[in-house]
């Protein structure tokens, strides 16, 4: 979460009569990095993850499982024990850990928007030696241990995107605070659910004050055999009259058939998989910033982790579209519910949706794929092509800064600092699209990074890891093989929506690009082209096609492991180059690379395993987070067949959770857990049963 | 004797060619396949200069060789200094993007069964050149000595590696070290290796050398568990088991035949009596195949891979 840097945040009447001033600053600070870096060249591979926990009471004899409210305590407890060992058993973990780095920094542990959450990221950024790949899983670990130290005996840290009972009538939280306080005026969720620290109630209620109304999360339910129907959300209170904004759900804002619910806290209080990479240079990051951008929508689809909301099913799989709307700033106007009197413009998605547009030199990026309706702020755009750059990546930028700033700290604004980058960071971390473009810091000490922000948080620390690793392959792939993922932005958008359908990954098609592979340059365009080898970034315009051809729909089976392999065939021998139709897949694209580089048995044979897990994930040979979430729901004694997800099966989802965890943490492998977590080895098949 | 020198150029943005078939683990069909390809890149792209006059006048172009071979076909094939090269190759397109330290630059040589063992010193500097010129370094990170008749094969790693000790031919691997190890010498290499060593050959292999391979590429399937014995004799010599993908037999004289005859996925360059096709005539006999690939150190990036293969056509 962006910064915290601390002062006298304004409330919303003062912060929007300062967001021209911000954008102004921040554009000038844009321009004074985007300079000092431009040039910047052959900066290493690092990446980092960035996992998000979830904090829950539970104990044996306690009917409830509680969110655990002592963030900042945890944070604090973190902080003093500087050497963030000698307690509990992570330091033999650490040891027993197969490349274990002696010395290497330990993790960093970060406040996040919900009380109840914690973020941990690796001391140092990863790099691309195969072998340390192999130390993501161990470190993963160890945060999840170190976390797990500086809590309460009865606190867990765990990885579910959600807390299925958050907003449910009662209590919840540990301890319990009273709903419908003055800043998020949620009916369901208490003001004390938000870190204290002054940006984020600030956020909460600047997003609502500017909204005019309180946010609209609503959820469609899952129908089961009972599930009464039209479904009323029975938790929704209509006569409440505490705040103006009460009169949200009696004017319609819970509309039937849909979980309601009512704060930022809902959205934001979802933990995800997050993973940056530095490029090489600004080239190299647009590139894999709009390569990637397509793989959002699918590794969405595969990392499916998040059925249940406020003690409900949901029709859906996956938290994106309620973050979306969790922290949807939108005006009436900019919704385009009413005239445009005061805004400047209609706005089609919140601050939080897939991207909107690509920003990449390539000429392989066609016009088509981009959106002819994106709103920007051309005078912006025109400042930033005053100062020299270019006009893609300045329309990527004046498309951000349609964003009004939603936390102004008065001291900021007193005098414009261009050793900072903090007014251009108000905006650019508060545009939370699935991908980030992020400029190096204002001291140039690192690299142009872009950061790929759709995956779900996984329930074991393998499973991250997997996802984690796989994804950085999958950039080495790109930029080796010179992939083309193109296919028209809006098409992204569509597959998002798809990503969130019940079992997407299993039941629904997104549309994927055909032909990945470069068009090979002809050898007289070398000759009279560039005289300098650039790796076939130059190459000479094709005869384009109309762009409809160049995509189709396909599974995620089909996308990650092939065509052939999800026809269930081996290989389709014969033709070399397949018919029309046959797609090489993802996995096999990861193998063919590390068949060209020099890797180690022992390495090869762990990333094989990571690469196992994905393929079965898509292939339905294994289910994801969601789909054995339901399952342990829909087979618990006590559901009732009526879409409600009571304390006792949240008590025995978490404890099921915690057991996972627990047994993971001990390094011995998850046989013999089958007994006590029902369809364990549907979530994780024979991964890491003995170790 | 003709030589032949046959190349792929540049195959890691070439498409589909290099990617493994699902169910596909040991083969050569990475090296057919673009050979194939980079046969018919070049005659697209020199029959278009042809055509448009920009290219391959007759000053390096195949003349008439002595075996037969009609010049007229032959704009994408260069002829000099007694060489034939399929394709021709345009050095001026060589080198790499940054210089040579930011590179991991590996070579595998493949020593055939086709080609007599006292030539293989000789193979060995040729390939290398070819390699050092493509990619315009003075020297490479690791060369792979991969010699015929070995595989590493059966149901689980631990059969492979009994079956393994009686494959190949000691003496001729023992007799093919020295060169390799004079490539070391000459600083123009700095690691060596040797593929599908099982932990029985190894350690007669160890026994016979001056400079100790560093690298023993193995090829794993499914199974992960390599042989406790190959694991441990490769701990205590401090040899690296890497992972391939590779046959050892990699170009055979059936393959050869087929990629440049007249056949219907054959590049019309031999000569064909029965359909009366013009072409080289003679004996073909493969010699030699080496692979590089060129990866950014830090960054993972493969930016240069390709083949050249090397082989004899005997007048007959």
């Amino acid at each position: 979460m962006g910064l915290l840097a601390l002062g006298t945040a304004l409330d919303w009447p003062d912060a929007k009569k300062q967001a021209h001033l911000v954008r102004a600053w921040g554009i000038k600070q844009l321009l004074e990095i985007w300079n000092k870096a431009k040039g910047k060249e052959r900066d290493a591979l690092l990446w980092g993850d960035e996992v998000e926990y979830l904090v829950v009471t539970y104990s044996d004899d306690d009917p409830k499982v509680l969110l655990s409210l002592r963030q900042a305590d945890i944070l604090t407890a973190l902080a003093n024990d500087t050497a963030l060992s000698g307690k509990g058993g992570c330091v033999p973990e650490l040891q027993d850990a197969p490349n274990s780095r002696t010395n290497a920094p330990l993790p960093v542990f970060h406040p996040e928007f919900g009380r109840f959450m914690l973020e941990a990221t690796p001391g140092k950024p990863w790099g691309i030696d195969f072998k340390e790949l192999l130390n993501v899983e161990p470190d993963m670990k160890l945060r999840r241990c170190i976390a797990k130290d500086h809590m309460l005996p009865n606190e867990y840290p765990i990885t579910l995107t959600t807390f299925p009972r958050i907003g449910s009538p009662g209590v919840f939280t540990d301890p319990y605070y009273p709903v419908s306080g003055s800043r998020l005026r949620s009916q369901f969720v208490p003001d004390e659910i938000a870190n204290p620290h002054i940006r984020f109630p600030t956020l909460a209620a600047n997003i609502r004050s500017r909204r005019g109304q309180k946010v609209q999360v609503n959820v469609p339910v899952f129908r089961d055999e009972n599930t009464p129907w039209p479904w009323k959300d029975p938790t929704v209170n209509y006569d409440l009259h505490q705040w103006p904004e009460d009169d949200d759900v009696r004017s319609g804002a819970a509309p039937d058939n849909f979980i309601h619910m009512d704060a930022m806290a809902f959205g934001m209080g979802s933990c995800c998989l997050q993973i940056t990479f530095q490029a090489k240079n600004i080239t190299e990051g647009r590139q894999m910033y709009d390569q990637l951008s397509p793989l959002g929508p699918i590794l969405l689809a595969l990392t499916a982790a998040t059925p249940i909301y406020k003690g409900f099913l949901a029709d859906t799989d996956v938290r994106w579209n309620q973050i979306s709307k969790a922290v949807d700033d939108r005006t009436r106007e900019e919704l385009g519910e009413e005239p445009l009197r005061n805004s400047r413009w209609r706005i089609p998605k919140s601050r939080y949706a897939s991207n909107s547009t690509y920003i990449s030199t390539d000429p392989r990026l066609r016009p088509e794929y981009l959106d002819p309706d994106l709103v920007i702020d051309e005078a912006i755009k025109q400042e930033l092509l005053d100062g020299g750059m270019d006009d893609r990546l300045a329309t990527h930028f004046a498309h951000l800064f349609i964003r009004d700033p939603i936390v102004v700290f008065d001291e900021d604004l007193h005098e414009l600092d261009l050793n900072k980058t903090d007014h251009f960071e108000n905006i650019q971390s508060t545009n939370w699209q699935h991908m980030r473009f992020k400029p190096p810091p204002a001291d140039n000490s690192i690299g142009w990074r872009v950061e790929f922000r759709p995956m779900e948080i996984q329930v074991t620390d393998f499973e991250n890891a997997a996802f984690a690793v796989f994804m950085v392959l999958i950039t080495r792939v790109v930029l080796s093989f010179d992939l083309n993922f193109y296919i028209p932005i809006q098409r992204v958008d569509e597959n998002m929506e798809t990503a969130h359908a019940r079992d997407a990954v299993l039941d629904k098609k997104f549309w994927f690009r055909r032909n990945l592979f470069p068009v090979r340059p002809p050898r007289s365009a070398h000759n009279s082209g560039s005289t300098t080898p650039n790796g076939g970034l130059s190459r000479p315009a094709t005869p384009a096609g109309p762009v409809e051809d160049e995509y189709r729909l396909m599974t995620v089976n089909e996308i990650i492991n092939g065509t052939a392999y999800a026809r269930g065939g081996e290989a389709d021998g014969g033709a070399d180059d397949g018919g029309e139709e046959d797609f090489p897949g993802l996995i096999p694209l990861v193998e063919s690379y590390l068949d060209s580089v020099n890797v180690d048995v022992v390495t090869r044979c762990e990333l094989a395993t990571y690469l196992d897990l994905i393929r079965k994930r898509a292939s339905g040979e294994l289910w994801t987070a969601a789909k054995w979430i339901r399952h342990l729901v829909a087979n618990h004694p006590e559901y009732q067949r009526d879409s409600v997800v009571s304390e006792e099966i949240n008590k025995d989802l978490v404890g099921a959770v915690i057991k996972i965890g627990e047994r993971e943490q001990k390094g011995k492998g998850f046989q013999g857990l089958e007994g006590e977590v029902p369809e364990l080895r549907m979530l994780l098949g024979a991964f890491r049963r003995c170790l | 004797m003709t030589k032949l020198i046959l190349s792929t150029g540049n195959i890691v943005s070439g498409g589909p060619s290099i990617i493994r078939k699902p169910g596909v683990y040991r083969s050569n069909l990475e090296l057919t396949n673009s050979l194939r390809s980079s046969f018919l890149a070049a005659q697209q792209d020199y029959a278009a200069d042809a055509y448009s006059g920009t290219g391959s006048d007759s000053d390096n172009a195949a003349g008439t060789n002595g075996n037969g071979f009609h010049h007229s076909a032959s704009a994408w094939i260069a002829h000099e200094d007694g060489v034939l090269y399929v394709p021709r190759i345009d050095w001026s397109l060589a080198g790499l993007q940054e210089e040579p330290a930011q590179y991991d630059i590996t070579v595998k040589l493949f020593f055939l069964a086709t080609a007599p063992v006292s030539k293989r010193a000789h193979y060995a500097n040729e390939a290398l050149d070819l390699v050092l010129k493509e990619l315009r370094v003075p020297s490479v990170d690791l060369l792979v000595a991969s010699f015929p008749g070995m595989s590493f094969d059966g149901d689980c790693e631990w059969e492979a590696d009994k079956l393994n000790a009686t494959q190949g031919d000691d003496e001729e691997e023992a007799a093919t070290w020295p060169a390799i190890e004079e490539l070391h010498r000459q600083g123009l290499v700095k690691r060596l290796g040797i593929a599908e060593f099982g932990s029985e050959k190894l350690a007669r292999f160890l026994k016979r050398v001056q400079i100790r391979p560093a690298v023993n590429q193995i090829n794993i399937k499914n199974c992960c568990n390599v042989p406790p014995p190959l694991v441990k004799l490769a701990k205590e010599q401090g040899i690296d088991l890497l992972v391939h993908s590779d046959c050892t037999d990699i170009l055979s004289r059936g393959t050869l035949r087929e990629l440049l005859g007249q056949g219907p996925r054959g590049a019309g360059v031999l000569a064909d009596s029965e359909s009366g096709s013009d072409g080289l005539q003679g004996d073909l006999a493969p010699q030699w195949v080496v692979k590089y690939t060129a990866v950014v150190r830090d960054r993972g990036v493969i930016e240069n891979k390709g083949y050249f293969a090397g082989a004899g056509l005997a007048e007959v």
